[in-house]
């Protein structure tokens, strides 16, 4: 383990040092109207943990993709200036005799969340336990979803919550992980008989049965979520994750097309049956139906993205309040986008996806590197996992696609959200180190 | 293999997000304007909450609405009663109506007529700037007017022909709006009285009463007529003398003459047929015209679609008027023969506002082109104290623009001839009676006209109902068009004629400088 370094991880971090601070200068200047930078522990704080980050890698030596961090601590900055300029009251933790605001709580989420990425990508050196022993995490996984449904708290009709005490955990999150991976496995194993085809069912040509049996098992447990625990926006996640998967392994198009109708057709049986999914379709197709009611959130959305316009209103200086309340509820999880996109504009906004595209991208090619199919397959599920929930709660939010209550990876106020998501970049530097380890002996052997 | 799979994922993956990216487009750039006005934005709610909302003023500069912060809150002072439903109100608690809503991003300064100006101001997140109006209301003739209706139900609108400049347009019963547009927790008991009074305040007669018109109808029948070729000034019906004793028998329906009085009936043209206001007369000019031609010159004078106050993208929308009944936004198409010959004298479905009668006025007085109503004449700086008239800085100038034509100019002339007859001529002179002469009282002025007394269904007293325009003597240009409408108050001659030639009187001597 000899330390090597990271020039261009250094560099692109460096800008940080500034702006972060700077962030929370200026939405404390804008709010206060005082001409002072206000306190601005929490960013130092932030900074700090990302630098530590990257210097932990560097002295163990890691050799992985040096763009992955720096994007992902940019965007994590964007969403810490924004949930630190939001009112804190309401969301937080309560420790036994303190309560933590939501800045400082999600701060915390990020030090563990960076420490498990750190642990992750260097500790992960030989990848057996989660190739061979993929059923058994797929029981896990399943386990995990039969202990939700049992004992979750419900919240907004739809998602499910564990407790541990005080600490809510969404156990949606971990299972996102164990589904990749075991999907991973599987398709690592089988794919090529899977991409041939020898069974026909009439104008479709099908892989043999056995081998699509636990391929459709994952489709039916997907629906399953969809019916039992309503929530679409999980289930179009790992329906999506599956699907872009199951394409990447035999280059198949058709299955995804089958499987995007199967869930259309999943969808609309969730219509009729649950009054909130037909609440959030309804709200999809016209919000300003009942502006004032049901549709209230959807509406002061859209309405924050108009204030934003394309220059922004300046950090600090939209999102008004109504009597002291932020107009949207559930603003710093699932609407933390719109309120970028207010104060940030419309070149904030783009500039925020298209951070979230240089991981994507990042990761894709840390996948056609890879050394091995189940490298390459992991990788591609980690990203996908991350551009889709992007892509989901983005679309939701300007209403491409009916709105879910799903977060936005790095910047959302979450802690199963935060941990997961940088476990996933753990992951991917782990296997961008194994194959730069394996072109330095190529290089070394020529 | 792989490899191959990846990059086209990764199209797909860009494409989605160029999706998202369009889509975040749409609201922060092409919809923004929409979103950004609408009534329940939070910022429109804040800054009308606390910004110093823009002044309005009349033609000349008095002041008829003004706003002042107190710890906070804006709170808006009305002057003028008389001006209450054009104007509308502005309430923290109960919205906003009339040229306040209309204007009401203009007013608040969330919207800047230049574009290049808002970019910039966005760019800079400047602080809105209230901006002030200055209406084409001339507030003396206003007050006149509302003066002239007292505690009647009812209306007067006067246009100038020749720009479409609203000159005044009262609405009574009144109220005042300062009560509720102030402190929202006081506001509940000033708005209750108003919204509790049983003849409705709250309605502008002028755009969304609904009136049957009767006989004022005759002038746009004669129009119609005259310039389509359907009748000349000379034309006569034979049978008509006879009927006017024993009715006029269509498919089954028998017109019948309102009483003459000491009139005799004879074989009438059109000058003496407006002067008694023959309804058989008219039957028969409405079946000479005929149903498709009837409504194609109606819908040219503004009937059957809604009416604007202003262009472009800020009006006051005047509910449609119909000849026929009602089908989906316009007016459909005449029932029978019997419908045509009872909408001619302005009975049957005909349902109309007295805006687009007036319009109907000045369009004879204009020489057969419409023209185009408007209401708002400009757009100011803020005034730094309003009390003391409106800041010279004009941002925006509004104008009706060139209207369209109706009517051939020479079929407009012998409409304005035979208008002239029905108030001035022998036997005119009787029914328009004797409260239009004061107008004749300036020597040398004539006036067109025609008074109306609409039938009501029920055994409801009718309306009575006067439009005209002055000065109509030849060679003369008219500066005043109007109608009058006074509900459920008898014939036309007793109640509204006299005031619609005091209205125009009072403005042609305003004009004259008295």
């Amino acid at each position: 383990m000899h330390a090597v370094p990271r020039p261009v991880e250094m560099r692109m971090l460096l800008p940080l040092v500034v702006l972060v601070p700077l962030g929370f200068a200026v939405t404390h200047i804008a709010q206060s109207g005082a001409l002072d930078p206000g306190p601005l522990g929490l960013a130092i704080a932030y900074v700090g943990l990302m630098l530590g980050a990257h210097l932990a890698l560097r002295l163990t030596g890691q050799r992985g993709d040096q763009l992955l961090l720096p994007a992902v601590a940019t965007i994590g900055g964007v969403g810490m200036v924004m949930l630190n300029r939001l009112p804190q009251g309401g969301l937080g933790i309560d420790l036994p005799g303190v309560h933590l605001g939501m800045a400082t709580t999600q701060l915390l989420w990020f030090a563990i969340g960076v420490s498990a990425m750190v642990a992750v990508a260097v500790g992960f050196r030989d990848d057996g336990f989660l190739r061979h022993y993929k059923y058994t995490w797929a029981l896990a996984g399943a386990l995990l979803l039969v202990l939700t449904f049992l004992f979750g708290r419900e919240v907004n009709g739809a998602r499910l919550w564990l407790y541990l005490g005080p600490i809510g955990f969404q156990p949606g999150e971990a299972i996102k992980l164990v589904l990749v991976i075991f999907i991973a496995g599987y398709l690592a194993e089988k794919r090529s008989l899977l991409a041939g085809a020898s069974a026909r069912l009439g104008p479709l040509r099908l892989p043999p049965l056995p081998y699509l049996l636990p391929m459709l098992a994952i489709f039916v447990i997907v629906m399953l979520i969809v019916v039992i625990s309503r929530d679409l926006g999980t289930a179009l996640l790992f329906l999506g994750i599956f699907l872009t998967m199951l394409f990447i392994a035999t280059g198949r198009r058709s299955y995804v097309l089958i499987g995007l109708l199967l869930f259309v057709a999943g969808s609309f049986v969730a219509y009729q049956l649950y009054e909130h999914v037909r609440v959030r379709v309804d709200n999809w197709i016209d919000p300003f139906a009942d502006p004032s009611g049901t549709g209230y959130q959807t509406v002061q959305a859209l309405y924050a993205f108009g204030r934003g316009g394309i220059f922004g209103e300046g950090l600090g200086q939209g999102l008004p309040t109504i009597s002291g309340h932020l107009p949207i509820p559930a603003l710093p999880t699932d609407f933390i986008f719109a309120a970028v996109a207010e104060e940030l504009g419309l070149i904030g906004a783009l500039a925020l996806l298209a951070l979230v595209l240089v991981v994507v991208f990042r990761g894709l090619r840390t996948a056609m590197l890879a050394r091995d199919d189940f490298s390459a397959m992991l990788a591609v599920g980690l990203t996908i996992s991350l551009g889709l929930q992007t892509l989901i709660i983005a679309a939701g939010n300007v209403k491409v696609i009916p709105l879910t209550w799903i977060t936005f990876p790095f910047v959302s106020y979450g802690g199963s959200s935060l941990l997961t998501s940088f476990v996933v970049i753990g992951l991917l530097l782990a296997i961008s180190h194994r194959s730069a380890l394996d072109s330095e002996a190529r290089e070394q052997g020529s | 293999m792989i490899a191959v799979n990846i990059r086209r994922l990764a199209f797909y993956l860009v494409l989605s997000f160029a999706v998202v990216a369009g889509g975040l487009s749409w609201w922060q750039v092409v919809d923004a304007q929409r979103l950004a006005t609408r009534q329940d934005n939070p910022q429109v709610i804040a800054a009308r909450r606390s910004a110093p909302r823009g002044a309005i003023f009349d033609a000349r500069g008095q002041l008829l609405a003004s706003s002042v912060v107190v710890e906070g809150t804006s709170r808006r002072t009305y002057l003028d009663p008389a001006f209450a439903q054009v104007i509308g109100y502005a309430s923290l608690r109960y919205g906003t109506t009339g040229v306040e809503r209309a204007w009401d991003d203009l007013l608040t300064g969330r919207a800047d007529p230049n574009p290049l100006r808002e970019l910039v101001d966005q760019v800079l997140a400047r602080k809105p700037e209230s901006k002030d109006l200055t209406l084409t209301i001339d507030k003396r003739l206003q007050d006149f007017a509302a003066a002239k209706l007292g505690k009647n139900q009812g209306a007067v609108v006067a246009i100038d022909p020749a720009t479409g400049a609203v000159l005044a347009m009262v609405s009574s019963p009144s109220f005042n709006a300062t009560g509720f547009s102030g402190d929202p927790e006081a506001a509940q008991a000033a708005w209750d009285a108003v919204a509790g009074d049983p003849h409705n305040p709250f309605v502008d007669r002028v755009r969304q009463g609904h009136y049957t018109p009767g006989s004022i109808m005759k002038v746009l029948t004669t129009a119609a007529a005259l310039d389509s070729g359907a009748i000349t000034p000379q034309t006569t019906f034979a049978d008509q003398p006879r009927q006017e004793t024993e009715g006029f028998l269509v498919d089954g329906f028998t017109v019948h003459e309102h009483g003459l009085g000491r009139i005799k009936p004879a074989l009438w043209n059109l000058s003496p047929a407006l002067q008694v206001s023959s309804n058989i007369f008219f039957a028969h000019v409405g079946l000479e015209v005929g149903a498709d031609r009837y409504l194609d010159y109606a819908r040219r004078f503004g009937f059957c679609s809604s009416i604007r106050l202003g262009t472009g993208t800020r009006y006051l929308t005047v509910d449609p008027s119909y000849v026929s009944a009602p089908a989906d936004g316009d007016c459909a198409a005449f029932a029978d023969r019997v419908e045509l010959a009872n909408a001619a004298y302005g009975q049957a479905q005909v349902d109309v506002t007295p805006l687009q009668m007036a319009l109907v006025a000045a369009t004879i007085a204009n020489g057969g082109v419409v023209p185009q109503p408007y209401v708002v004449r400009d757009l100011r700086a803020h005034a730094a104290s309003p009390a003391d008239g409106p800041s010279p800085t004009i941002l925006e100038s509004y104008a009706g623009g060139g209207g369209h034509r109706a009517i051939s100019s020479g079929a407009a002339a012998e409409v304005r001839s035979a208008m002239i007859d029905a108030v001035q001529g022998p036997i005119g002179k009787l029914y328009a009676g004797a409260g239009a002469v004061t107008l004749y009282g300036i020597s040398g002025v004539s006036t067109a006209g025609k008074t109306g007394t609409a039938e009501r269904s029920g055994g409801l007293s009718p309306h009575s109902w006067f439009i005209g325009f002055a000065p109509a003597q030849a060679g003369a240009t008219p500066s005043i068009a109007i109608a009058v409408i006074i509900e459920g108050s008898g014939d036309g001659n007793v109640r509204a004629a006299p005031i619609g030639g005091a209205v125009m009187a009072e403005w042609l001597k305003l004009l004259a400088g008295g």
